[in-house]
């Protein structure tokens, strides 16, 4: 009996009247396979801000383990429990997909922190409440394409994770490669732990492919490039921007000289000419970043968690003003004030979200660099 | 494909095939004197090299706060074991084995291991510390079970490589680490140029597979060893403690799991969580030996290693789909010439 | 009262459970659906890895194989997903059939591996297959619908996954109450037990393979629609980790002990992160550390698992089992005439390399009499019963049973022939009751499948087959003992029973090996009056005893053995007064 009453009184509480604050679930993938990416993200929940639109703002932090099973179980535990205005996160493209159906099924409005653009796109349906901050695949292999046609290149191989990351680049990259008349001569998958890549790295190099592109994140990208100098490769090397942080760059050492890697403005943040749109936020999200103890030097997922907050200063600004945190009402405002979201500059770009575009990043949200001296630095 | 890549892939298949035979040989040996498939032995080889790059970078591994962590554990149950049956002189063994040694160990590597030392030094405290928090784990989670069913310390065993992946990330970080190595000219072989790092894996996983075989199948303390797996209460009358044989295994395992470590460590990045990987790769060799037979596991080892490399060549995308299902005929086919594991796992 | 609770205990659980789905907070509700969905692929790993002693490690594999069925058909032929649900588990069972048809016949760490691999391939094929979303999974699969009303909140999941889980629970208890669940739960000791009452061992481990397989596609298919979003990674090797572990966890050894692992494991899970975060810090992940110490501990104080260590309470309360009537079944062979031979052997041999261990053994029983056989240790006795029974293939020499020649002996068409016998060492199912022991004995008297067990169809079947092992509990005087376990039997009595569950196979001959050997002397007494009960019945009987005395009041006929041949031959007196005997076995200098 005092159990149901327990219960009772659980499920009364449970549909109480709107909050002070307001609540924000951040969902990351801290440990498990994705944790080198989900580890920064977490470092940076320590130094946001503790107000958002002048609100004051609870951030729930949880971990997900790189798992979508338990994204959703946590997801839910988010909405029911802790009954947040807003998710931020997973990390991971497919934990990100699993959430689709729960958060339009609750109403909760959700900015991926996971790159695939299959998160955001068509934003009709289940996809009304999900927007996102990282760049889409697609849009980060058009700026790869573009340097590589101006550096006339006619040919290309491609290794990449056998996972949901290296699937989504390799998979924009082969599309959008056919389509500017450079040709896929090779595409190769490899696992995050392996010890070795050299079976891979000799079957791309065979066929002599004028440009490499490396499908990986973090530390783990480095192997295929030590293997590529072992093998005495000449041609070009492109990465992608998960590779952007200090250990990937003390592991590969001397071999990654001259890699182009495409990033958010973030990464070279410095470099930036003062006109660039992003460069101020960049440098605060930097020092901020940087000066949490253990953090090492900048990480670009990082700083899409940073971004997803510039964005939802302003939109919970817009969405008090209608409705009391914590209540249907302020998340559907909620929801439509970050479909409004129009010239946030964060380290990653600017925002300009629409009906349309739950993401709206443009071509200032990626620039160009190169590892030179065990440094990033920008191709103008 | 040419015969030329065909040779640098078989290379590279020996080479990884190496590393799973020094893994393969432990799981053997463990698994023969105390019915555990030690799953953590992947997670020593991923710390070593973790431990011995921290040293590199100047700080202080992570390593010695899980030996300390784990010794003091160890130390307080063998503590209330002791002074429960009075036994005086398990008293003194047992802080000697768990308190003086692991904070003797730690106390060297916090003090005596500046970032510009020696090598040979940084990795001489580095094997230390590994093959110190080996038998900690085997007094801590497998000596109360010892006669436990080998699923049940098959399932203890996953445990505690699943504790050991979270103390991992904890202290080493998400990212790898690639130590310093022998440098030296490659070596040239039959045409082909083999780097001394390699030659070295090769060799020593040869000299371990030798010297393991010699010492069960030859020494007596080595088929006391074995009698204790297979008889314990027989082998107690004679004189041999059961404990005492799981703490030697686990002692050799620590300390081949640190030398494999500094072995592997500059041929690949390893991660706080590679161990696992490794060490499945290694328990198929073991199982292809019959978690018995030393040469033939490493020759499994060496299968897999090979098989590995060429089917990154062909198909990488499918690579492990290939590789484990081209072990189900070995499998059967063992499992026929080999009939007597029938009690085996249950 | 304490007792009648706990016999409802089931129903009151299912009770409590639909209450609670109704009150308790969302969050809850939809962990423990996936609580459920968990316990329902350990209920499979109980039937394969607790009771038939087979380890997987790919179980996840036929979870996902399940969801991707259902989720493929449903998405892209836009069938119903109770389609899905019958393409999931018949696909299982058909997959999992051609592969146990492989695996189930390697032995313990390679049966392991081989699911392993298995696991594995599953997991990087579907994350290379363009037609199941690759690595990135499929997006809106539909809920499952119940007379066109859709089960899409957190609640409606929970109740159609409730259900499924009762069903399983109570599919998997049936099953393994049934005959077949009797040789089942013989098999974690090996195949012998079954092999000699005549079941196929191999194919009651492919059974519980593909039975394994078939409710892990259906967690699978309730995955898919409750969560209506899938990817590879909660069917990896690290899933199949976890199902195993919950299963060990939570006590491999019974169904209830699926529920309790996945249950806890789960929850542990899921609560840690709320709870350690005021211990550690919001951004330290101590998490499966602590997980992992838990499960030691669980481990270290309950080796059994939780559910055994639960019972222990339980089991003083719980009211003892109903006694089953006895049957005595009208025998189905025609017994030959008294005196006539059963079994004739002539110049049998048989060679372990160069190791003659049974050499020229020639020999006879009839039916109505008990042939002593005598022989010092390493005499050759043992592998003689071997050769005949067929545990061992004979190297030379001629065999015949009630007359029809024997090329190949097998133990399992032995048994059909009406031979069965009793072991040196005691081979017995110590988790299983008296009753049900001695049930297995009359395997090969049924008729009923796996099919009829699971609709319920062979109710009066089991009434007779339980009814028979009662009357012969009666007869060897454990009778009242009957639900008691096996395993708390002392060693004679166990002997007893092992006499008990050879007669259940309906015998012509029996081979005793040692019936006597633990038993107090009022004890040997019954025993002796038993066994001469059932010679005159007609029974042959062919008995190996240590016990001289034993031997010398019931034997008609004595055989005497030493080296692995034949030393003596004939009338105990005879014997008795051979000189080579008394020489080589008794010690008497001639």
């Amino acid at each position: 009996m005092n159990k149901l009453i327990v219960a009772l009184v659980a499920a009364v509480s449970w549909a109480a009247p709107a909050l002070a604050e307001v609540r924000i679930g951040i969902i990351v993938s801290a440990t498990g396979p994705a944790a080198s990416v989900g580890v920064t993200q977490q470092r940076t929940v320590s130094v946001l801000p503790p107000k958002l639109g002048g609100q004051d703002v609870r951030y729930i932090l949880m971990d997900d383990a790189s798992d979508t099973s338990t994204s959703v179980t946590v997801a839910r535990k988010l909405i029911a429990e802790d009954r947040v205005d807003v998710i931020v996160g997973p990390s991971l493209t497919p934990n990100s997909l699993a959430l689709l159906d729960i958060v339009a099924e609750t109403g909760t409005p959700m900015i991926s922190l996971a790159g695939s653009a299959l998160i955001v796109e068509p934003p009709v349906d289940r996809r009304r409440w999900v927007f996102k901050t990282p760049q889409s695949d697609a849009q980060m292999a058009s700026i790869v394409l573009d340097h590589m046609k101006r550096r006339s290149i006619k040919s290309l191989a491609l290794i990449g994770f056998n996972d949901a990351y290296g699937e989504g680049w390799i998979k924009v990259m082969t599309a959008l490669a056919e389509a500017a008349g450079i040709k896929v001569v090779g595409s190769e998958r490899y696992q995050r732990t392996d010890s070795s890549v050299l079976g891979q790295i000799l079957k791309i190099t065979s066929r002599s492919p004028d440009a490499i592109f490396i499908a990986a994140s973090g530390t783990p990208a480095a192997l295929p490039q030590t293997t590529l100098a072992d093998r005495g490769y000449k041609g070009v090397v492109y990465q992608t921007h998960g590779v952007a942080n200090n250990d990937f760059l003390r592991i590969g050492g001397k071999n990654l000289e001259g890699t182009f890697v495409p990033a958010g403005p973030v990464l070279v943040a410095e470099q930036l000419p003062d006109s660039h749109p992003a460069k101020a936020a960049a440098l605060d999200f930097v020092r901020r970043y940087e000066a949490i103890p253990g953090a090492g030097a900048r990480s670009t997922f990082a700083a899409y968690l940073w971004d997803a907050q510039l964005i939802l200063d302003r939109a919970i600004a817009a969405a008090a003003v209608k409705a009391q945190p914590g209540t249907d009402a302020f998340r559907i405002a909620l929801r439509d004030a970050i479909e409004a979201t129009s010239d946030v500059a964060g380290p990653n770009g600017v925002y300009n979200m629409s009906f349309t575009d739950h993401l709206g990043l443009d071509e200032r949200s990626r620039v160009m660099t190169q590892i030179v001296n065990g440094g990033w630095r920008l191709v103008p | 494909m040419t015969a030329d890549i065909a040779a640098i892939l078989l290379q590279d298949g020996i080479a990884n095939g190496a590393i799973y035979i020094l893994l393969a040989t432990v799981l053997v040996l463990v698994f023969t004197v105390t019915r555990v498939i030690f799953v953590p032995q992947g997670d020593l080889v991923a710390f070593t090299a973790l431990t011995l790059a921290a040293f590199d970078a100047g700080t202080i591994p992570g390593t010695v706060w899980i030996l300390l962590f784990g010794a003091a554990i160890a130390l307080s149950l063998e503590m209330l074991e002791a002074v429960a049956r009075r036994d005086r002189a398990r008293c003194v063994r047992s802080i000697i084995q768990f308190g003086v040694v692991p904070v003797a160990v730690a106390l060297l590597a916090v003090l005596l291991v500046p970032k510009d030392a020696p090598l040979l030094w940084k990795m001489a405290v580095t094997c230390a510390l590994v093959t110190c928090i080996s038998p900690v784990i085997y007094r801590i989670v497998f000596q109360p079970i010892a006669s436990a069913s080998p699923l049940v310390l098959l399932i203890a065993a996953i445990a505690t490589h699943l504790g050991m992946n979270s103390i991992g990330l904890q202290v080493f970080g998400a990212e790898g680490v690639r130590t310093q190595g022998f440098s030296g000219p490659p070596l040239s072989f039959a045409g082909q140029l083999i780097s001394q790092q390699v030659a070295g894996v090769v060799a020593s996983s040869i000299v371990l597979v030798f010297v393991l075989y010699l010492f069960f199948h030859r020494s007596l303390r080595g088929r006391a060893l074995l009698a204790a797996a297979y008889n314990r209460r027989g082998a107690e009358i004679v004189g041999i403690s059961a404990a005492a044989a799981g703490r030697t295994a686990f002692i050799v395992a620590g300390l081949v799991g640190a030398v494999s470590g500094l072995l592997v460590g500059p041929m690949t990045t390893l991660y706080y969580d590679s161990g696992f990987i490794l060490g499945l790769k290694g328990f198929v060799g073991a199982i292809v030996g019959g978690l018995a037979i030393y040469p033939l596991a490493a020759a499994g080892a060496v299968l897999v290693g090979a098989v590995e490399s060429f089917a990154s060549f062909w198909a990488s995308a499918y690579r492990d789909i290939i590789v484990f299902m081209l072990i189900i005929p070995i499998l059967f086919w063992r499992s026929v010439v080999n009939p007597h594991a029938e009690d085996g796992i249950e | 009262m304490i007792g009648r609770l706990l016999a409802l205990a089931p129903f009151i659980a299912v009770a409590v459970a639909a209450l609670a789905s109704l009150v308790l907070p969302a969050y809850q509700v939809s962990v423990a659906t996936y609580v459920m969905i968990a316990s329902i692929v350990c209920t499979g790993l109980v039937l394969m890895t607790g009771i038939a002693g087979m380890v997987s490690f790919g179980q996840a594999a036929f979870v996902g194989f399940g969801a991707y069925t259902s989720a493929c058909m449903s998405t892209q032929f836009g069938l119903s997903p109770w389609l899905g649900l019958a393409g999931a588990t018949i696909g299982a069972a058909a997959t999992a059939a051609l592969i146990g048809v492989v695996t189930v016949r390697m032995s313990g760490h390679y049966l392991a591996l081989a699911t392993l691999c298995f696991g594995i391939s599953f997991y990087f094929g579907i994350g290379n297959a363009d037609a199941f979303g690759r690595f990135n999974g499929m997006t809106g699969i539909p809920p499952v619908t119940v007379g066109g009303f859709e089960l899409r909140s957190e609640r409606q999941a929970f109740g159609l996954v409730l259900v499924a889980l009762v069903l399983s629970v109570a599919w998997c208890r049936r099953l393994l109450a049934s005959r077949c669940g009797r040789v089942l739960r013989s098999l974690r000791t090996g195949s012998t037990i079954a092999e000699t009452f005549g079941a196929n061992a191999q194919r009651h481990r492919l059974l519980a393979f593909v039975a394994a397989a078939v409710v892990a596609a259906l967690a699978g298919w309730l995955y898919a629609h409750v969560q209506r979003f899938i990817n590879p990674t909660p069917f990896g090797l690290n899933a199949s980790i976890d199902y195993l572990f919950m299963t060990v966890i939570g006590g491999s050894g019974q169904v209830w002990g699926a529920l309790v692992g996945a249950g806890l494991v789960t929850v542990i899970k899921h609560e840690l992160q709320d709870l350690l975060r005021p211990v550690f810090g919001a951004t330290a992940r101590f998490e499966l550390l602590v997980f992992a110490a838990l499960m030691i501990i669980v481990l270290h104080k309950a080796r059994k698992g939780l559910w055994p260590f639960l019972q222990q309470v339980v089991a003083s309360h719980m009211p003892p089992r109903a006694p089953v009537a006895p049957v005595t079944l009208t025998s189905r062979r025609g017994r030959p005439d008294q005196g006539l031979p059963v079994l004739t052997a002539i110049g049998l041999r048989r060679m372990f390399g160069g190791l003659v261990a049974v050499d020229d053994v020639s020999f006879d029983v009839r039916s109505g009499e008990i042939l002593g056989v005598l022989g010092p240790n390493g005499a050759g006795k043992s592998t003689l019963f071997n050769l005949i029974s067929g545990g061992l293939q004979r190297s030379g020499g001629e065999l015949s049973f009630l007359g029809a020649p024997l090329a190949r002996v097998s133990a399992r068409d032995m048994c059909v022939r009406g031979l069965s016998r009793t072991f040196q060492h005691a081979a017995l199912v110590p988790e299983m009751s008296l009753i049900e022991n001695v049930a297995i004995g009359a395997t090969h008297l049924g008729r009923c499948g796996i099919v009829a067990a699971s609709l319920g169809l062979d109710a009066r079947e089991e009434r007779q087959l339980l009814g028979w092992a009662q009357h012969l509990l009666d007869r060897v005087g454990l009778g009242d003992r009957a639900w008691e376990l096996a395993g708390t039997l002392s060693l004679g009595h166990q002997r007893i029973l092992e006499i008990a569950r050879a007669l259940a196979a309906d015998p012509v001959l029996v081979l005793l090996d040692e019936p006597a050997a633990g038993l107090r002397a009022n004890e040997k007494t019954l025993l002796a009056e038993l066994l001469v009960r059932l010679r005159a019945e007609g029974l042959a009987i062919v008995l190996v005893e240590h016990d001289m005395e034993f031997v010398f009041r019931l034997a008609d006929r004595l055989m005497v053995m030493n080296f692995g041949r034949r030393i003596a031959f004939g009338d105990p007196e005879e014997v008795r007064a051979d000189t080579g005997v008394q020489e080589a076995y008794l010690g008497v200098a001639a």
